[in-house]
C-alpha cells in the first residue's frame, strides 16, 4: 500500500507537528524516561536481594561467598516474633474495623443523598492529605494529655495503634468501595426491592454481595497500609511493643547485614504478592 | 370503562423543581390489557412507570389497582413485576436464584417456589439454563430471564421499560411475541414504554401518546391513526403534513404564499388554521386530468423506494407537502421533477385544527 490518502489511523499523527523523525525520537525520549524511572525503583530492592544473599556476617565487598541460610534464620533476628505479631494483630484489627465504617460510609455517599454529605466526604478522605508525622505527633500529644489526667497507659497499646491506623485504612476503603459501587447498575437494587425485598434485604442480598470485589480489595489494602505504616506509628509505640517495620528500622540504626536484608525481601514479597491479588480485584490504576 | 379497570391512574404529576417531567395523567387499564407509553424522548414515559413501579415519588396523583391506592407505599410492598431496560439481572446469583428471588422475598415454602421456578422456566424456555448466570447467557436470554424474574411473582401489573431496545434487529420481533404471548396466556395487566413507534402498535392493545409530560392521546392504533386528537398526535403517529392557513371561505385554505386549497368539508370558523394530511392518503394526478383538483403543485423531489414514490411537492409561494405514491397505479415511472402536479383526498382523511391545536368538527356534512 503506497500513500493511502488520509485514513482515521493516520490522522492522529499528522495532527503532531513535525516531522515523522520527531516523532520517533520523543517516543524514545519517552520509552528511555519509564525506562530509568522503573531502573530507580528497582535497583535498591535488587541490592537489598543481592546483599541478602552474601555470606559474610558483615556486609563487604565482595563478598567471599554466597548463601540463602539468612533466609533460614529470619526468627533470629530481634523481636522478630513479638514485631511480627503485633503487626499483624494491629493491621488485622484495623482492616476490619476499617470495612465496618467505611463499607456502610461509601453506600451511604454513593447511593443515599443527606444533608452533610459533602462534608462527610471530604472528612473520610482527608487524612491522606496530612503527613502521617503530624497525625502521629498530634496523636502522641493527645495521647500524653489523656494519659496524664487519666493515670491511665495508652502508648504502646493495641488499641491506640488500631485507632490510628483507622484513621489511615479508612479512607483507602472508603475510595475503594466508591470506586465500585458507583460502577454498578442502579436499577439491580431497584430491581430487589421490585420483587418484594425491603431496603435492609436489598443491601444485604444484593448490593454488599455485588460490592464483593470492593470489599476484598480494600481489605488487603487497608491491611498493607496498616501493616506497613512507620510515620505515624513511630509516635505510639513503647519499648516492649513495637511493629515490624520499626523493628527493622531500630535494627538498622546500629548495623546493616544480610539477615535485615533478607528480612526486608520477605516483606517485600508478601506486600507485593497482596497487590497482585488486589489488581485482580479492581484495576489498581483507576483508584490509586 | 372505569369499573373495568384494573390499574387506574388519576391526577399523576410528578415535578422536579418547577418543572414538570409527568402532569395530570389519568388511564384507565382494563383487566389482562397492554398498554404502551409512546412519546419522544424526555416526555415522561419512563418517568411515569417509575411513579409506578416506586422508584420516584408522586408529587400527586393516585395510583389504584383494584381499587387500592399504591401511591404512597415503598416499592417492595407494591407487587409490581418490573422488566428493566438492561435487565438488571443479578450477576451473582444463577438463573434459578434471579428467577426465585421474589418468592423467597414473599417467605413461600420451598415446594412451592420450585413448582414456579419449574413452571416459569419452561415458560421462557430456559430450563436448560437454570444453572448458568447471567454473564454465560446471551441477551435475548438474558431478557427471557429478565421477564420471568417479573413473571414468577404472579404481579398485579407488569411493567416494562423499553424491553427490546437492547436487542438487535432480528430478534426484536420474535421477543416482541413472546412477551406478548406470555402476557395473554398469564392475564397480566401490562404497562409497557418504548420510543420506537413500530413496536408500539405491534405490542399495544392501546396506545397513550406522550409530550412533555402530558398525555396528548390515548386510544388503539386505529384511533389514533385515522382520528388523530391534535397536530402533534397527527405528525407523530405516521408522520402527517401539517399545513398551516388561513380559512378565508368554508371550504377554502389560503396557503401563507397565496396558493388556495379547496376543502373537502365546509367549516364555520375562519382565520389561521392548521390541516393534516397523511402522505398516502392524498392522490396525486397529472394536472388537467382531474377537474376540480383541491390543491395543484409542483414536483420539487421523488425518490423511488418500492411499494411507493416519495415525493415532495412545492405549491406556489413555498409551502411543501410530501406524498406518497404507490407504484402499483403508475406502473413503476416517476414523475419528472418540475412536473406541475393535481391534488384531490376524501372528506375523512382531512383534519383541521385550531391555532390551539383543538380539533376542527365541519360545520355540515
Ligand atoms: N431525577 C430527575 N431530576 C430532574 N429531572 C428529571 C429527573 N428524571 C427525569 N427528569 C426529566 O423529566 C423529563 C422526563 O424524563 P423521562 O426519563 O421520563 O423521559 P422519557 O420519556 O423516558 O425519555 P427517553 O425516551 O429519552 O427515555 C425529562 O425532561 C428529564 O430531563
Ligand atoms: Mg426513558
Amino acid at each position: 500500500m503506497s500513500a493511502p490518502p488520509e485514513t482515521a489511523a493516520t490522522l492522529p499523527r499528522a495532527a503532531i507537528p513535525g516531522s515523522p523523525g520527531t516523532v520517533a525520537a520523543l517516543t524514545a525520549v519517552t520509552r528511555l524516561l519509564v525506562f530509568v524511572g522503573i531502573a530507580l525503583m528497582l535497583i535498591p530492592l535488587l541490592m537489598t536481594a543481592y546483599m541478602s544473599l552474601f555470606a559474610d556476617g558483615v556486609v563487604t565487598f565482595p563478598p567471599s561467598g554466597y548463601t540463602l541460610s539468612w533466609y533460614g534464620r529470619l526468627a533470629e533476628f530481634p523481636k522478630f516474633g513479638q514485631s511480627l505479631s503485633t503487626s499483624l494483630r494491629v493491621a488485622a484489627m484495623a482492616t476490619l474495623c476499617s470495612l465496618l465504617i467505611g463499607v456502610p460510609a461509601s453506600i451511604a455517599l454513593v447511593r443515599y443523598s443527606f444533608p452533610g454529605r459533602g462534608v462527610l466526604n471530604v472528612l473520610l478522605l482527608s487524612p491522606l492529605t496530612v503527613p502521617g508525622v503530624v497525625i502521629g505527633l498530634g496523636l502522641y500529644v493527645l495521647m500524653v494529655d489523656v494519659e496524664i489526667r487519666t493515670q491511665f497507659p495508652l502508648i504502646g497499646s493495641d488499641w491506640v495503634l488500631i485507632l490510628a491506623h483507622l484513621l489511615i485504612t479508612t479512607p483507602w476503603v472508603v475510595r475503594l468501595c466508591v470506586a465500585n459501587l458507583v460502577q454498578l447498575d442502579r436499577s439491580i437494587e431497584e430491581a430487589a426491592a421490585n420483587l418484594g425485598a425491603s431496603p435492609g434485604r436489598v443491601l444485604w442480598s444484593v448490593t454488599l454481595p455485588m460490592m464483593r470485589q470492593g470489599i476484598v480489595a480494600a481489605a488487603l489494602f487497608a491491611f498493607i497500609v496498616s501493616f506497613e505504616n512507620i510515620e505515624m506509628t513511630l509516635f505510639l509505640i513503647s519499648p516492649g511493643m513495637i511493629t515490624f517495620p520499626i523493628s527493622v528500622l531500630q535494627y538498622l540504626e546500629y548495623r546493616f547485614d544480610p539477615l535485615v536484608a533478607s528480612v526486608v525481601v520477605v516483606q517485600t514479597a508478601v506486600i507485593a504478592a497482596l497487590l497482585l491479588a488486589i489488581d485482580r480485584y479492581v484495576k489498581l490504576s483507576k483508584v490509586v | 370503562m372505569s369499573n373495568a379497570s384494573h390499574l387506574r391512574i388519576e391526577g399523576l404529576t410528578k415535578l422536579y423543581g418547577a418543572t414538570a417531567a409527568v402532569e395530570d395523567v389519568n388511564l384507565d387499564v382494563a383487566q389482562g390489557e397492554m398498554l404502551v407509553l409512546l412519546g419522544p424522548s424526555g416526555c415522561g414515559k419512563t418517568t411515569t412507570l417509575r411513579l409506578v413501579a416506586g422508584f420516584v415519588a408522586a408529587t400527586r396523583g393516585r395510583i389504584l389497582v383494584e381499587g387500592k391506592d399504591y401511591a404512597s407505599l415503598p416499592p417492595y410492598q407494591r407487587e409490581m413485576g418490573m422488566v428493566f431496560q438492561s435487565y438488571a439481572l443479578f450477576p451473582h446469583l444463577t438463573v434459578a436464584q434471579n428467577v426465585t428471588f421474589g418468592l423467597r422475598m414473599r417467605k413461600l415454602p420451598k415446594a412451592e417456589i420450585d413448582t414456579r421456578l419449574e413452571q416459569t422456566l419452561d415458560m421462557v424456555k430456559l430450563t436448560t439454563m437454570a444453572d448458568r448466570y447471567p454473564r454465560q447467557l446471551s441477551g435475548g436470554q438474558q431478557q427471557r430471564v429478565a421477564l420471568a424474574r417479573a413473571l414468577a411473582i404472579r404481579p398485579k401489573v407488569l411493567l416494562l421499560d423499553e424491553p427490546l431496545s437492547n436487542l438487535d434487529a432480528n430478534l426484536r420481533q420474535s421477543v416482541a411475541r413472546e412477551i406478548r404471548q406470555l402476557q395473554r396466556a398469564a392475564g397480566l395487566t401490562a404497562l409497557m414504554v418504548t420510543h420506537d413507534q413500530n413496536e408500539a402498535m405491534t405490542m399495544a392493545d392501546r396506545l397513550v401518546l406522550m409530550n412533555e409530560g402530558r398525555v396528548q392521546q390515548v386510544g388503539t392504533q386505529e384511533e389514533l391513526y385515522e382520528q388523530p386528537l391534535n397536530p402533534f398526535v397527527a405528525r407523530f403517529i405516521g408522520h402527517s403534513n401539517l399545513v398551516a392557513g388561513d380559512l378565508v371561505e368554508a371550504d377554502s385554505l389560503r396557503l401563507p404564499g397565496g396558493a388556495v386549497m379547496k376543502l373537502a368539508r365546509r367549516y364555520a370558523q375562519r382565520g389561521p388554521h392548521v390541516l393534516a394530511l397523511r402522505p398516502e392518503r392524498v392522490r396525486l394526478h397529472g394536472e388537467g386530468d382531474v377537474a376540480p383538483p383541491r390543491a395543484t403543485a409542483t414536483v420539487e423531489d421523488g425518490t423511488y423506494v418500492g411499494g411507493h414514490v416519495d415525493y415532495l411537492l412545492a405549491f406556489e409561494g413555498g409551502a411543501s407537502l410530501a406524498l406518497h405514491e404507490p407504484t402499483g397505479a403508475t406502473g413503476g415511472t416517476r414523475r419528472a421533477r418540475g412536473e406541475r402536479v393535481a391534488l384531490t383526498w376524501d372528506a375523512q382523511n382531512e383534519r383541521l385544527f385550531d391555532p390551539n391545536g383543538a380539533i376542527v368538527t365541519a360545520a355540515e356534512a
